[in-house]
């Protein structure tokens, strides 16, 4: 006995590991997508700790906390964090998970190229991240990286080095991941699941994948040109040189935004139909949108260069207005989607309108910032700032929110702690508002994006924002603090516990390895909700044919 | 065309205005949405699931606003764009890390400064400035807020543009376009004068 118990633990021991082997080589896209959700929740853990430590040193004006080298790689780490590491990959992996299901497939196409996406974007992540513990630190020229300041000259240092070749990494394997979902969708959908009977969501996964198709390709090359220009020299030289780089970063700037937005109008547009007891309105005229939205997301990014003189705004303020025309579709959509409802107001839903209420903000700002005369004023300000947090953190952010309260019960089969989801809802709300709404008027009243210190009068917006980054602090916490909860002391979720429309809600939770054992007929985008309007119709002729 | 300042503001209060309105609207149908169509204990969902009619009547509204917006952008924007007249005095514009030279041609006086001794230039209240722009290193921006204008000043290329300054005083400008280290402390000061002590000051730094 006292001589077998080491023997016992340490064959738990291999077990476990070989279990944790088997898991990280596993190539169901389900445990593809957890590992890019685990891997974008540890980097926006990381740019997170990196944005309170900036909010830190502007509470106050003057420098207090760090240098002004240190303030560089903070916010540069930050935003490139956000965007290449958090929220594209996690958009990308709510879509490696969902897709297959939603469009009763058993497995996604290229299974080996999606895991390698992952581990091609991890590697991205942590050799971008690498560069802090190098002597010239990490990147520190902002996440566009502007030539000539990002040449060997401006930006020397091998944590420059690390930061480029870090984003063609985790740009490679998003886009990896983008091609195994469009083939997914073009090849592998159920019989009887035509083109337009896909769930919302997958959707808008589609156009999604169209435009990392078509963008994500030119930042790869883009940055392989930038690591040349620094260790060769002669690529983006002259007086064009500089013009040339951004065309190419926005080309890929600009639909990444996107790329960052529609998943989560789909997810948000599940849970509000879901919520609303009610299909979702407008399909076939949300399906128009998104397409129309995705062709012009590919022609506005010379926005991005209304100050520069060197393109022709005109074009690009009517291009980039124009995105006004579906995205109020998608608005309209949503709210007709309500009107008409019987809505209950679980955490999902309450995310889902965080999402609808303060994304708004942030597009019709968007518009403001598509008028040349008024982006001539606010350019490379706080507006922007609070602009595109409105969008990314209080839109997107929210509207991911929303879709893992809502799919984490599938994912899991545990249900999330209700009220803790509820109480981490308001405290994230108060905070992002606190945090991004005096950023319009600080822009507006002069401050510049990426300063370390500023005018003194414009300390007390500047310590509401701080006040309100540590609130948002509390309610991530918060968050975290649920979904560890309710994985430890798990309350059986069921295959459907919210009454839900599309085909993922059918099978068992968490899915099967290959997803279903059975599937029901496919009618429409909710087939599910379908079965149930026809049980109670059938109910109701029953009832009328026998009379009480 | 050179009020930039006046130019902003006209097309400021169109976008905001018509944002504030669409916020409303927004809110209000979000607002009523969520109290008229709660949960309660008989309420049947509507099976409505498509009204294409609708659809277009609210695109077709959104695009009249847009092609308000993009109008009067393009009128604004046709206006800024326009050269200089004759009668604008002339400023050449330098943008290195991290400061500014401004130089007047042909009155032979010229003004630097950096991140360590900000720099100030001054200009005629009420008269046309014509300014060119470009930069011995980096992407800078010169922005003076109070004036709601900025434009790029990038390395190999000029631009060219036109500010007229009102209000007589101090006008605070800054580099918008981060730049490097000392980004944050890369800014200026605009004196505008009076026509008199404009000519004194030309003459104090020639």
């Amino acid at each position: 006995m006292a001589g077998s118990a080491p023997v016992a633990v340490d064959a738990d021991r291999g077990a476990a590991l070989e279990r944790g082997f088997a898991w990280l080589a596993a190539t169901d896209h389900k445990k593809t997508a957890a590992k890019v959700g685990i891997a974008s929740l540890f980097f926006f853990g990381l740019s997170g700790l990196l944005a309170l430590t900036m909010r830190a040193e502007l509470a106050q004006p003057g420098l207090q906390f760090v240098s002004d080298h240190t303030y560089d790689e903070l916010f540069t780490m930050h935003g490139s964090g956000m965007i290449y590491l958090f929220l594209t990959p996690a958009a990308l992996g709510l879509g490696l998970y969902l897709v297959p299901l939603q469009i009763g497939a058993s497995e996604i196409a290229a299974p080996r190229l999606a895991l390698f996406g992952f581990w091609i974007y991890l590697a991205g992540g942590l050799t971008m991240y690498s560069g802090f513990f190098t002597n010239s630190g990490a990147g520190d020229d902002s996440w566009t990286a502007t030539i000539p300041l990002s040449n060997s000259t401006g930006s020397p240092g091998v944590g420059m080095d690390l930061w480029v070749i870090g984003v063609a990494l985790a740009v490679l394997g998003s886009l990896l991941i983008g091609i195994c979902i469009l083939l997914t969708i073009l090849r592998l959908r159920a019989p009887g699941m035509t083109m337009l009977r896909m769930p919302v969501f997958s959707w808008t996964m589609l156009a999604t994948v169209f435009m990392v198709v078509a963008s994500f390709p030119v930042l790869v090359v883009a940055m392989g040109l930038l690591l040349a220009e620094r260790h060769l020299g002669g690529v983006f030289t002259g007086s064009t040189g500089s013009i040339v780089y951004q065309h190419l970063f926005w080309f890929y700037g600009h639909p990444v935004v996107y790329v960052m937005f529609f998943p989560f109008v789909g997810a948000v547009g599940e849970a509000v139909a879901t919520f609303s007891r009610k299909r979702f309105f407008g399909y076939r005229a949300l399906v128009v949108s998104l397409l129309f939205f995705t062709a012009l997301s590919m022609a506005v990014w010379g926005h991005h260069m209304f100050i520069t003189g060197a393109v022709r705004n005109q074009y690009y303020s009517l291009t980039s207005q124009l995105l006004a025309v579906p995205a109020g579709i998608e608005y309209l959509d949503l709210i007709a989607t309500m009107i008409g409802g019987a809505i209950v107001f679980r955490a999902p839903m309450l995310f889902a309108l965080g999402f609808i209420l303060q994304f708004l903000l942030g597009g019709l700002t968007g518009i403001i910032l598509a008028s040349p005369p008024l982006d001539y004023h606010v350019n490379g300000s706080y507006f922007v700032v609070a602009h595109f947090h409105y969008t990314l953190f209080a839109g997107s952010l929210f509207g991911l929110l929303a879709g893992l309260h809502f799919w984490f019960p599938k994912a899991t089969g545990a249900m999330l702690r209700e009220r803790l989801a509820k109480v981490s809802f308001w405290v994230l709300m108060v905070g992002a508002n606190l945090t991004f709404f005096p950023m319009f008027f600080l822009g507006y009243d002069g401050m510049p994006r990426r300063v370390p210190d500023y005018e003194p009068r414009l300390g007390d917006l500047n310590l509401l924002a701080t006040i309100g980054a540590g609130v948002i602090a509390l309610g991530v916490l918060l968050v975290l603090i649920n979904l560890f909860v309710s994985l430890r002391r798990r309350e059986p979720a069921g295959n459907d516990p919210w009454g839900a429309q599309t085909l993922e809600w059918w099978t068992t939770s968490p899915p099967p390895r290959d997803n279903f054992t059975s599937l029901p007929e496919i009618t429409s985008y909710a087939p599910l909700l379908d079965r149930l309007e026809a049980a109670e119709e059938e109910r109701e002729r029953r009832g009328a044919e026998v009379p009480a | 065309m050179a009020d930039t300042r006046g130019d902003f503001s006209e097309v400021w209060a169109l976008y905001l205005w018509i944002g504030v309105g669409v916020a409303v609207v927004v809110f209000v149908a979000v607002g009523f949405a969520l109290v008229r169509y709660r949960a309660r204990p008989g309420r049947r969902p509507s099976r409505v699931a498509e009204r294409n009619a609708l659809e277009l009547g609210v695109a077709t509204l959104i695009l009249a606003i847009v092609a308000l917006l993009v109008f009067r952008t393009f009128h604004t924007e046709a206006e800024e764009d326009n050269s200089s007249r004759a009668d604008a005095v002339r400023i050449d514009v330098d943008a290195f890390q991290w400061g500014w030279k401004f130089t007047y041609p042909g009155q032979g006086v010229t003004v630097v400064g950096n991140s360590n001794r900000e720099p100030s230039f001054a200009v005629p209240a009420g008269r046309p400035i014509a300014f060119t722009l470009t930069s011995s290193d980096v992407i800078h921006a010169f922005w003076v807020p109070g004036q709601r204008f900025k434009r790029a000043a990038i390395p190999g290329r000029v631009n060219h543009f036109d500010m007229e300054f009102d209000d007589r005083g101090r006008e605070q400008g800054l580099c918008s376009e981060f730049c490097g280290l000392r980004h944050s402390a890369m800014r200026f000061g605009v004196w505008v004068l009076s026509d008199g002590s404009y000519e004194r000051w030309l003459a104090a730094h020639r």
